[in-house]
This record gives C-alpha cells, sequence and structure tokens, in this order.
C-alpha cells in the first residue's frame, strides 16, 4: 500500500482530501474519547494491556530517561513509563486530540502520576520538540490515523536521541489465514454492534476496523521506517499478527 | 502465538499481587525506598524466562528483558527450594546449579524486604465485613492452622506406627541404633581379627 502524497488519503475505506482527514479523524475521537479505555479492554478482551506491557519490555527503559508516548491518548503506556523512568526521568505524553488528552490527564492524575508527566498536544506529522530530545518514542495504536506517515516517522527520527529506540505497536495483518477469517468477521459484524452498544458509535468502530485494513502489513511499516531513517528495524507479531510491534534504532 | 504475552500476563499478575501485598503493610513502603531503582533479574533455567524485578516509589515492577541489571540469579527448579536456606548457597554455586552475576547485596535486600513483609490481612477484610466479623474469620482461620498442624503431626505418628509396629515395613529407630552398633562392633571385630592374622602366619 503506498501513501497518497498529496490531495487525496484514506479514511478508512473512503478516499478523502487529505486536509480533512485530521478533522475526521478528530471527530472519531472526540467521540469515543470517553469510553475508549472500556471499550479497548472489551475489544481485546484486555490482552492490549499485554501488548502494551511487551512494548515496555522491548524498549530497554531506564530510570532517568526521556521518554515521548505518542498518540498517547488515555496515557496506558505513559503510566508504565512513568513509573519506570523513576522521578528523575520524564515522560511526554503527546495527542493530536484534545479530548483523549483530556482524559489521559485525569486518569493519570487519579493513578497519583502527576510528578514526571508532561502533557503535549501535537501532531505526529510535526513534532514540536528540538532534536535528539528522547531516549525512547513509542506510538501505541496511532500511526495508523496519521495521514502522512512517512512525514511522522521522519519527525519522530528528528526528535529522537542517537541510540534511541523507537517503538511501533498498531494492529497489522494476522499470519494464518483462518485467523484472518475470524478476524475479519470479529471486526466487521460484532464490532460496529459492540461499539453502538457501549459507546452508542456505530461509524467510529465501523472506521477502526477499516482503518486497520488500510494499513499497511508488517514488512511496509518496516520499510517505511528504514526509509525514514531507523537502522535495525524489526517488528515481532502478537496475538498471531493482529498486532506487530516494530522497533527501530536511530545510530 | 501466545509465548510472547504469557511472559507479559505472569508479569502484570505477580506485580498487582506484590502491590496488595505492600499496601496491606504500613511499613512496606519505608522498607522499598531502600531499594528504589534496584533491578534483579531471576532465571528459571527450564523455563528459560528472566523476570526482571525493580523497585518503584511505592511498589514492585516486573518484566520480562535482557537489558543490563544491578543482580542477576539464574537456577533450576530442584534448586529453587534450597535458595532459603543460606548454608546452602556456596555449595549451590559450586555445583554449578546456582549463578550470581552482579551485586549480590541487592538479591540480600530483596530477600529481606519480600521476607518481612507482613500483610495485615484482618484490616483488609475489615474493609469488607466489618471488624468483629474480620476479627473473628482470622481467629478462626488461625485455629483452623493450628487443627490442621495438630491433625497432620497424629496422622504422621499413626502412620509410622502403622509401618513400623503392624506392618513391619521399617525397623523403629531403636531397633536401627541397635542395628548400626552392632554392625560397627562386627566391623571393629573383623579390623582386629585382621591386625592379628600376620602374627597367627608367623
Amino acid at each position: 500500500m503506498t501513501e497518497p502524497k498529496h490531495d487525496t488519503t484514506h479514511f478508512g475505506y473512503k478516499t478523502v482530501p487529505a486536509a480533512e482527514k485530521v478533522s475526521l479523524v478528530a471527530n472519531v475521537f472526540h467521540s469515543v474519547a470517553a469510553k475508549y479505555d472500556i471499550m479497548n479492554d472489551v475489544m481485546s478482551l484486555g490482552i492490549h494491556r499485554l501488548w502494551k506491557r511487551f512494548t515496555l519490555d522491548c524498549s530497554g527503559v531506564r530510570p532517568g530517561q526521556h521518554v515521548l508516548d505518542l498518540a498517547g491518548g488515555t496515557g496506558d503506556i505513559a503510566a508504565l513509563f512513568s513509573r519506570r523512568v523513576g522521578p528523575s526521568g520524564k515522560v511526554v505524553l503527546a495527542d493530536i486530540n484534545e479530548s483523549m488528552l483530556n482524559v489521559g490527564r485525569d486518569k493519570l492524575r487519579d493513578l497519583g502520576l502527576i510528578n514526571n508527566i508532561e502533557f503535549v498536544q501535537a501532531n505526529a506529522e510535526a513534532l514540536p520538540f528540538a532534536d535528539n530530545s528522547f531516549d525512547i518514542i513509542s506510538i501505541g495504536f496511532g500511526l495508523r490515523n496519521v495521514t502522512d506517515k512517512a512525514a511522522a516517522l521522519k519527525s519522530m527520527f528528528r526528535v529522537l536521541k542517537p541510540g534511541g529506540r523507537l517503538l511501533v505497536l498498531e494492529f497489522s495483518k494476522p499470519e494464518q489465514q483462518w485467523l484472518s477469517k475470524v478476524y475479519d468477521m470479529y471486526s466487521f459484524k460484532l464490532l460496529p454492534v459492540m461499539g453502538q452498544l457501549i459507546a452508542n458509535d456505530k461509524e467510529s468502530y465501523q472506521y477502526l476496523a477499516e482503518s486497520i485494513r488500510m494499513h499497511p502489513d508488517q514488512e511496509t511499516l518496516k520499510a517505511m521506517m528504514v526509509e525514514a531513517g531507523f537502522a535495525e528495524v524489526s517488528y515481532h507479531n502478537l496475538t498471531g499478527g493482529i498486532v506487530a510491534l516494530h522497533r527501530g534504532f536511530k545510530f | 502465538m501466545l509465548t510472547a504475552l504469557l511472559p507479559q500476563l505472569l508479569c502484570a499478575s505477580a506485580e498487582r499481587l506484590c502491590q496488595s501485598l505492600i499496601s496491606m503493610d504500613s511499613g512496606a513502603i519505608a522498607r522499598l525506598k531502600k531499594l528504589q531503582g534496584k533491578q534483579l533479574a531471576f532465571t528459571v533455567r527450564e523455563f528459560n524466562l528472566r523476570l526482571v524485578v525493580t523497585a518503584g516509589a511505592d511498589r514492585l515492577l516486573f518484566n520480562q528483558h535482557n537489558e543490563v541489571v544491578d543482580c542477576a540469579i539464574s537456577t533450576d527448579l530442584a534448586s529453587l527450594r534450597q535458595l532459603r536456606d543460606a548454608s546452602q548457597l556456596t555449595r549451590l554455586i559450586k555445583a554449578d546449579a546456582l549463578q550470581i552475576d552482579g551485586d549480590i547485596q541487592v538479591a540480600q535486600q530483596y530477600s529481606y524486604f519480600l521476607q518481612s513483609l507482613n500483610p495485615d490481612w484482618q484490616e483488609a477484610l475489615s474493609g469488607y465485613v466489618g471488624d468483629a466479623m474480620a476479627h473473628k474469620i482470622a481467629l478462626s482461620i488461625g485455629q483452623l492452622q493450628q487443627y490442621m498442624q495438630q491433625k497432620a503431626g497424629l496422622l504422621e505418628q499413626s502412620f509410622t506406627m502403622l509401618a513400623q509396629d503392624e506392618l513391619l515395613l521399617t525397623p523403629g529407630s531403636l531397633e536401627l541404633q541397635q542395628f548400626s552398633q552392632d554392625v560397627s562392633e562386627i566391623s571393629a571385630r573383623v579390623d582386629r581379627l585382621l591386625a592379628r592374622l600376620p602374627g597367627v602366619k608367623e
């Protein structure tokens, strides 16, 4: 799959003007922000927590490090990092969507995580940070919503310190044919119904299922990361490839 | 398919369990401060699984990675039980059943912290069922434990008697003592005889 550079782009299965995608995605997340966490738990049967923990283990995070959690949403990954970088470290939770950022901020405060977390509303394609600022950047279930993924990866490469790592946790392509079929049935039949019942929003979850299918598969994303300048790029398939964690280094 | 996620589930459960134990012990957080930021890796060879424990400000964090840590312990299941006995450590290290890399004090500090954890179950329980009921339940559990220990002791005694006196499967301790004494005596007599043999020959 190639990412259209100008004029039009994908929004789920629809083709929309590139300039409109940001606001369309924003509408989706404004709509689901309040029920985001509970929907994640229901949709994945809680397994998303394990995917996020796996991301953390692949990060090699140490006390004192600076971490950027991009598209951090409701702060699950930021919370994991915050406890591990300790008081001498720093976690920046960045998201383009204000509603998600507010939910995340409230949640992390309720967890007592305030000292080493900063919140920034930022577009991944043009990160408002100095070059070489972070030891680790993670982006969990966010890259597929970005309009220009190549620009976003380049921007991440720029703000990452030499020796730093980028971790991209994202839905991907199931390895097995049978799993793919079950997964398709689940996402297109069951998921929108669950979205309707729990979050009272069928369209957003229809978009979720479609956007997952339009997202680059494992090898394509790996090539895109290499293209952006990352070295030693590798990926782990999780839960049969439904989700993949890509890791790349900046040297 | 699940191999990457099972250790994560284990880590998450261990983290949750330790968190509730620590929250039930009012002095635990102060003791945890001494450990803050220190990492201990624990490998059980049979499972090829390396768990890393890190002490946070108010909790123990569990992870699975191969990065550098303050102290790394690697052992097998059979030796795991003997680790509690400090006098066995040197023997286990010599037999290559236990490998310790890094600062052993970190391992000792973790061990001390875990052993000194004393969760106040009654207090936690009283939040759900009230003080009186919690006390009664704790008392009953204590009595039950005592009763079970007593019964287990009695059962063991009965089995010993059955095996020794009724079924004659094993000798009693006195018989065994007598037997080994007899054996030593015979062995001493044989030795004496052997010593006299050369003289008799001449």
